[in-house]
């Protein structure tokens, strides 16, 4: 039985729709990331396990209890918000110590409490001041604070690191994460931002259009997106995608991306048992940018690499790397090269594609391609953990 | 001479002429309050010399002494001191459980919606349109019923439903733009319906209990026609009693009573101006930005 178990959860509203049916099973300690974009009724989900909104249909099961119907506060859940929620005429203390008071903890308890969550978020030394008094940061911790102190049995967090400014953001992501390894707490966590989700998840669920898309670890909604949509909302920059023809060239698999100006023609290494039925057909071909590199830095050892002359269109150096733009099947294709190679618009360059992280989609329903055997492993990251209720 | 200071002369003029429009209203809002307050101060003599204007040559207590304490309204020679104990009387509840319910209101119909709060909210605010004399006979009858009429505790009754429908709006457009999210969050933390209002919402809420109070206040104490309706005698406001005072002549009109138990009747609104009409324009603001 998993810990928190959300099973076949619809949510309308009047006449729309806004969940279609959400399966996600996590374990204790996971850390699960909502990403979609706005509008995908990811934050309607987490309002729905705080009790917030109440659940049209389905169930929602928390360490084997239904809590469809708990209260909110009676669901031992503490939720971080958007805006930080923090009470205006109440302290930093007050703030934290709100929610042991409301479940009447006696005072010097309390006092106790608040002053180690204080600690562990370093902020003791704002404990008497009153929210209107804090910066962005600050109020962030203290928010923090207060889910942190009632030692609930899951966190939520809506889009928490969305009104703090870059760097601030990126720094507080990294406190999340080692706040999640120290404690090791069960989070849910709502984002648009797919870096963050990347970084901080150990299960992404990828949503749109209240319905889920993939779940799976980063890696495997990285490297193996379920479909068209997943595949170019995660990963920036995105992947590239560009429409082939699947044909047979000396016996082997081969997709021919042409166009008026330039030909392709990449070997099929993967998946290659469902694209033999694309035969003569055109499919969508994926390809990250760090699949698609000069020569040199090219990974011969995992990958398989088909080495191709193109023009360069555009080169865009990030300092760390230097992204190269050419223009393949019609579409601009971006390539991730090494710093500081010598290259300039309207030169020719050898491009080495990795062909084996190489994902096609049918272009019509913009599902993934894929062999069976894949599937099976890569579609859910725990396959027994969803179908124990289904 | 260069363009640049034809403008700041052309400014400069306009701004004269703005100030002096200005100053022009300003005395003629302040003429009558000087004439009321020097007046007060003046033997009866010196008023019937004319000359409304000037200062007072032999400066006196006694009008607002008598006002207070031994003019006679109607037959009863005992000033307007009780009077104005008796508007304090109905004021304070007034204000205080008007606003209160006000807030309640505006509290649930903001975050604690319910199907058809529009429709109750424009009814509620429907009510601060009915013109007073429209509810004059049914209110009559209503405090008849209840057996308080001709009384400070009916007055009290009749200015809170007819203040409901102010604070309510006050309050209403004030939490309509209150974060959702500290309810929310106060929800999490286990609060209730109560604890949330006075613990989280209230505290927050001061400019817009100012603007309500000073509303309020004023609206209940300046009230003439309720107070002259409902109540006769010894349950009468000070308004009502201000009018008694001026129209129970003996004789001599003695302008300098008159006038210091009007500045009486109207010091307690004024103290209140003052003291909170910096929130007022404040709080005004902050319940229009988002309404």
């Amino acid at each position: 039985m998993s810990f928190l178990h959300i099973h076949n959860v619809h949510k309308r509203f009047g006449d729309t729709h806004v969940l279609k049916g959400i399966d996600i099973a996590i374990e204790k300690g996971d850390f699960l990331v909502l990403v979609g974009p706005s509008g995908c009724g990811k934050s309607t989900l987490l309002n729905m396990i705080a009790g917030l909104d109440a659940i049209s249909e389905g169930e929602l099961l928390l360490n084997g209890e239904r809590i469809n119907d708990l209260h909110p506060s009676r669901r031992d859940i503490a939720m971080v918000f958007q805006s930080y929620a923090l009470y205006p005429s109440m302290t930093v203390a007050g703030n934290i110590g709100f929610g042991l008071e409301m479940r009447k903890v006696p005072k010097a308890k309390r006092r106790e409490a608040i002053q180690r969550a204080a600690e562990l978020l370093q902020i003791e030394n704002l404990l008497n001041r009153k929210p209107a008094q804090l910066s962005g940061g600050q109020r962030q911790r203290v928010a923090m604070g207060r889910a942190l102190v009632r030692e609930p049995q899951l966190f939520l967090f809506d889009e928490p690191l969305s009104n703090l400014d870059a760097k601030l953001r990126v720094d507080m992501r990294t406190e999340i994460k080692q706040l999640h390894q120290r404690l090791g707490t069960t989070i849910v966590y709502v984002t648009h931002d797919q870096i963050e989700a990347m970084t901080l998840a150990t299960r992404i669920a990828v949503m749109r259009g209240g319905e889920l898309q993939q779940l799976g670890t980063p890696q495997s909604v990285y490297d193996d997106p379920n479909n068209l949509f997943v595949a170019g909302f995660m990963g920036s920059p995105s992947m590239n995608l560009v429409t082939a023809r699947i044909t047979r060239q000396d016996g082997a698999l081969v997709a021919r991306i042409a166009s008026a100006n330039n030909e392709v023609t990449l070997p099929i290494v993967r998946d290659r048992a469902a694209l033999e039925a694309w035969c003569d057909r055109d499919v969508m071909l994926g390809l990250r940018p760090e699949a698609i590199t000069d020569p040199a830095s090219a990974n011969r050892e995992d990958g398989e690499i088909h080495e191709a002359e193109l023009e360069v269109a555009l080169v865009e150096p990030t300092g760390a790397d230097l992204y190269v733009v050419t223009r393949l099947g019609g579409r601009s294709i971006n390539a991730r090269m090494r710093p500081g190679a010598p290259l300039s618009p309207g030169q020719s360059t050898r491009f080495a594609f990795d062909v084996s992280r190489m994902v096609a989609f049918d272009p019509e329903t913009e599902a993934r391609i894929r062999d069976e055997t894949d599937a099976t492993t890569q579609v859910t990251a725990r396959p027994a953990a969803l179908g124990q209720n289904v | 001479m260069s363009a640049g200071s034809i403008v700041a002369r052309r400014n400069t003029f306009t701004r004269a002429l703005l100030y002096a429009v200005l100053a022009v209203f300003a005395i003629l809002y302040l003429m009558p309050l000087y004439v009321m307050l020097v007046t007060s101060f003046k033997p009866l003599e010196e008023i019937h010399q004319g000359n409304m204007l000037a200062l007072p040559s032999d400066w006196t207590f006694a009008p607002w002494r008598e006002a207070w304490g031994s003019a006679c309204i109607g037959l009863e020679c005992s000033g307007v001191h009780g009077y104005f104990f008796n508007s304090i009387k109905i004021v304070v509840p007034a204000v205080l459980i008007s606003g209160l319910l006000g807030a309640f209101n505006g509290y649930v119909l903001t975050k604690w919606r319910f199907r058809g709060h529009k429709i109750v909210f424009g009814l509620i605010l429907f009510s601060c349109f009915i013109p007073f004399q429209i509810v004059l006979l049914p209110m009559a009858r209503v405090l008849g019923i209840l057996h308080i009429a001709n009384s400070t505790t009916g007055l009290v009754l009749v200015h809170i439903v007819y203040g409901i429908g102010f604070t309510t709006l006050f309050f209403r457009n004030f939490y309509e733009s209150f974060p959702d999210e500290l309810v929310r969050a106060a929800k999490l933390d286990g609060a209730g319906f109560f604890t949330i209002f006075f613990r989280i919402l209230l505290p927050a809420s001061i400019p817009i209990i100012v603007v309500t109070i000073i509303w309020q206040f004023t609206n209940v104490w300046n009230d003439f026609l309720f107070g002259v309706s409902f109540t006769s005698g010894d349950s009468a406001p000070i308004t009502v009693a201000l009018n008694n005072l001026v129209n129970s002549s003996t004789g001599v009109k003695a302008y300098n009573v008159n006038m210091a138990a009007a500045m009486v009747a109207a010091v307690p609104t004024l103290i209140v101006y003052i003291l909170a009409g910096k929130y007022f324009l404040r709080g005004l603001m902050s319940g229009s930005v988002k309404g």
